[in-house]
C-alpha cells in the first residue's frame, strides 16, 4: 500500500512537470526554420522512444535474472515494465506519424526504423496477451521471461537500424558519440523532457508492480479469483 | 532570400495533446485498477 502512494505520489508530480515541459517547449523554445512549429514533436516523440526502448531492456534484464534466481519480484518488475513499455510506444507510434506527415508528405513508411518499432511495439503486445494466457504463475513467469529476453535483442537493432539501412527516419541528434546538434535551448527541453519522461517511467512501474503485488495477495487469499489475471 | 517558415503547428498541438491523453489515461486506469483490487 505504502508502495501505491509513493508510485501515484511520482506519477503525480511527474504529470505535473510534463506540464511544465509543454509550456518551455511550446512557448519558451524557438521554432526550428525548416521543419516549422511540427518539429516541437521531438520534445516528446524521442524521450518516449527513449522510455519506450529502455523499458523493454530492463524487461530482458530483469527476464535474464528471473530464469536464474526465480524470484517473483523480478517478474512482477518485468512485467510492470512491459506495461509501462507498450504504453511509451504507442506514444511513440501516434506522434511518430504525426511528426512524419508536414515533414515527409506521408504518414507511415515501411522502412528499417518504422517497422522494428512497431514489431517492438506488437512484441509487447504479444508479452502481456502471453502473461494474461497462461494461468500457472511459475509457468506464465517463464513463458514470459523468454518472450522479453527476445525482445531486448530486439532493441540495439532498432537503435542502430539508421546506420544499417536506408531510412527515412532522421540520424540521432542527441543520442551520438559526437556532440549533440541542437542548440542548448533546445537541448535543454530536451533534457527536461526526458527527465520527466524518467519520472513518469518510475512512477507508472512503481504503481504497477504494487498493482500486480496486491493481487497476488488476493490470489492468495481466496479472494482473488481463479488465480488468471493480468499478471 | 530565405524559405518561409512552414505553418504546420496543428501537428504538434495534436502530437502533444494525444501524448497527454494516452499518459493521462494510463494514470488513471493505473489508479482504478488499484481501487478496484484494494475494494475486493
Amino acid at each position: 500500500m505504502r508502495m501505491l502512494r509513493a508510485g501515484r505520489w511520482i506519477t503525480g508530480v511527474a504529470l505535473l512537470l510534463l506540464a511544465g515541459v509543454y509550456v518551455r517547449a511550446l512557448m519558451y523554445t524557438p521554432i526550428e526554420r525548416m521543419q516549422g512549429a511540427a518539429q516541437k514533436i521531438f520534445y516528446v516523440h524521442v524521450p518516449a522512444a527513449i522510455w519506450a526502448e529502455t523499458a523493454m531492456i530492463l524487461v530482458g534484464l530483469a527476464s535474464v535474472f528471473y530464469l536464474f534466481l526465480k524470484d517473483p519480484r523480478l517478474d512482477r518488475f518485468a512485467a510492470a515494465s512491459a506495461e509501462v513499455g507498450t504504453v511509451f510506444a504507442g506514444v511513440v507510434l501516434t506522434t511518430g506519424p504525426i511528426w512524419g506527415k508536414p515533414i515527409w508528405g506521408t504518414w507511415w513508411s515501411w522502412d528499417a526504423r518504422l517497422t522494428l518499432t512497431l514489431f517492438l511495439f506488437l512484441l509487447y503486445v504479444g508479452y502481456l496477451l502471453l502473461r494474461s494466457a497462461v494461468s500457472d504463475p511459475a509457468e506464465r513467469a517463464r513463458f514470459a521471461a523468454v518472450l522479453g529476453i527476445c525482445g531486448m535483442v530486439l532493441v540495439p537493432f532498432i537503435h542502430f537500424s539508421v546506420y544499417m539501412f536506408r531510412t527515412l527516419h532522421p540520424m540521432p541528434i542527441v543520442l551520438k558519440p559526437s556532440t549533440p546538434s541542437l542548440p542548448p535551448t533546445m537541448l535543454a527541453t530536451w533534457l527536461m523532457s526526458v527527465g520527466v519522461f524518467t519520472l513518469l517511467y518510475v512512477g507508472f512501474v512503481v504503481q504497477r508492480y504494487a498493482l500486480s503485488y496486491l493481487r497476488e495477495q488476493l490470489e492468495l487469499v481466496g479472494d482473488g479469483g481463479s488465480g488468471k489475471g493480468e499478471g | 532570400m530565405q524559405a518561409p517558415v512552414p505553418q504546420n503547428a496543428g501537428y504538434m498541438i495534436a502530437a502533444y495533446v494525444i501524448t497527454g491523453a494516452i499518459l493521462l489515461g494510463y494514470a488513471l486506469s493505473l489508479y482504478l485498477r488499484a481501487r478496484r483490487s484494494l475494494r475486493s
